[in-house]
């Protein structure tokens, strides 16, 4: 097979990846061309469009974009530093393990943000409550990803490492933490989707900019094709984080087969 | 040697006594279940011996230490590691020099007939090669004991064959000591100095037999009427052990 045909096959096979949203779409300005979905209960396909397209060309939704992204980076990148330590301790000792297991799973069912306005009284209204939401609910996967990850080391593997000399002190590095890294990255991965997810109802409570302030502004003045337009745009960009982030992991990790 | 507790404790091991002298090839055969890894995990220092010793040169042995390696069945590889650097591991962790360990991981690659393969993951092999890998792995460290559990128990019949044969021509230009562990007769005869039969429940050594005659490279040693007996012996040994755990 020629490089070139492989290129287009894999062109096909993109394409037929986004064919069923193509369709979706399609159909939503169908029922709007025709009347079968009124104008008052929800604007057409090419109405939002027109909308993202101006949010777009006016620059108006850069500065909002950059503070989201500030906010769900800073909670998501305290989430992966805390939640792969806490992880590997828990599977590591068992003290560690019995204190937070109850914790977690307490913490796991929580809408995390229905603790906003509590993180607000500790924390102020300004972005570190918003920051400590979105890393408290980013962590709880990552904990989890890592604990089973570390945990079901391959014993094997541990003696393998043991009869080639490495000290129990540096197994933690030389095999428990590499062979859970398929897990962890799985369990980030997840973190980044509720990154977005909680950024989002964060920033409908107190903020001044942000992607989900502008979706609360625009629903409030009734505009909403334009707060369709930001949904559609945070779809979009969530999206793009997520091929982004699985693209790095298959180049950095070409040692493991990835299932997706 | 036992595991668990109170009336769950299984005697997994009972009176084994065994010397092995330098630069033997000790086969261990027997029914699965007769405690053969076991006996391979206590000498590596893995198990503690619920009672008795395992003495290295009248030294008792308290741990896995690098002077005894161990390939096992599978997952000897660390599969985040490419071929050289899963060869150069133990090197590595020794703290021997970046020229010097460059230069052993040539050797034994060659040694193993992997060149070209340095750079690839143990996914992107064959599970000969990775069995190859480990090998190399295992011998870079140069231990003076080789421990080999079931190494070829998961490959295709030409494989094990071709690996058997080069494992030989191995050990033959080296100074290892080989335990090596197998639920294969003919592997156990073809391979072994000395060939040690077990018996279980508990398991214990049934009889040890000396291989009166040697195989060469690259020998059909089939076609020996000595092998032909050996091995005939070996397996009506072990099929009793199988037949009486039955009942």
């Amino acid at each position: 097979m020629t490089g070139a045909r492989r290129g287009w096959q894999a062109t096909g096979r993109n394409m037929l990846r986004i064919l069923p949203v193509l369709i979706v779409l399609a159909l939503w300005q169908f029922a709007s061309a025709t009347g079968v979905l009124p104008k008052s209960l929800m604007p057409s396909l090419f109405e939002v469009g027109r909308a993202l397209a101006g949010l777009i060309a006016s620059g108006e939704i850069v500065p909002h974009t950059l503070a989201s992204l500030g906010r769900a980076g800073a909670g998501f990148f305290v989430a992966v530093v805390f939640g792969i330590a806490i992880g590997v301790l828990m599977a590591r000792m068992h003290s560690v393990q019995l204190a937070l297991e109850p914790i977690l799973g307490l913490i796991y069912p929580v809408p995390k943000p229905a603790l906003i306005p509590l993180f607000m009284v500790w924390l102020g209204i300004g972005n570190f409550s918003k920051i400590a939401v979105i890393a408290l609910a980013c962590l709880v996967p990552i904990v989890i990803a890592t604990f089973n990850g570390a945990r079901s080391v391959d014993p094997m593997l541990l003696w393998s490492a043991r009869a080639r000399g490495t000290s129990e002190r540096r197994l933690l590095w030389r095999v428990v933490l590499p062979s859970a890294l398929p897990q962890i990255a799985a369990g980030v991965r997840t973190a980044i989707a509720i990154a977005v997810i909680v950024l989002v109802s964060s920033e409908f409570i107190s903020s001044e900019a942000g992607l989900g302030f502008l979706i609360f502004s625009y629903g409030g003045v009734g505009a909403e094709d334009a707060m369709l337009a930001v949904v559609l745009y945070l779809a979009v960009l969530g999206y793009a984080l997520d091929r982004l982030y699985v693209a790095g992991l298959r180049k950095a990790m070409a040692w493991h087969a990835f299932a997706h | 040697m036992r595991y668990g507790e109170g009336s769950d404790a299984v005697t997994a091991l009972e009176s084994i006594r065994l010397s092995v002298e330098a630069h033997e090839f000790i086969s261990i055969v027997g029914p699965s279940g007769c405690g053969k890894s076991t006996l391979l995990y206590l000498v590596g220092g893995f198990l503690q011996p619920t009672t008795g010793e395992i003495r290295l040169r009248d030294r008792p042995v308290s741990g896995p230490g690098r002077d005894r390696g161990i390939v096992f069945q599978r997952y000897s590889l660390f599969p985040w590691l490419t071929v050289q650097d899963n060869i150069a591991y133990g090197l590595r962790e020794m703290g021997v020099p970046r020229n010097e360990r460059e230069r052993i991981v040539a050797d034994h690659v060659r040694l193993v007939h992997l060149e070209g393969c340095e750079r690839r993951y143990p996914r992107e092999l064959s599970g000969g090669m990775q069995q190859r890998v480990a090998i190399a792995q295992t011998l870079a460290c140069n231990p003076e004991i080789l421990l080999m559990d079931e190494p070829f128990g998961a490959l295709d019949a030409q494989t094990r064959r071709i690996l058997q044969d080069e494992l030989r021509r191995i050990w033959r230009r080296g100074t290892q000591t080989v335990l090596f562990v197998t639920h294969d007769v003919e592997e156990a005869v073809a391979l072994g100095t000395r060939i040690v039969v077990m018996a279980s429940r508990p398991g214990r050594i049934k009889e040890v037999l000396t291989r009166g005659f040697d195989i060469d490279d690259g020998d059909e040693f089939e076609a020996n009427p000595a092998f032909a007996a050996l091995k005939l012996h070996v397996w009506r040994s072990v099929k009793e052990e199988v037949d009486a755990s039955r009942t």
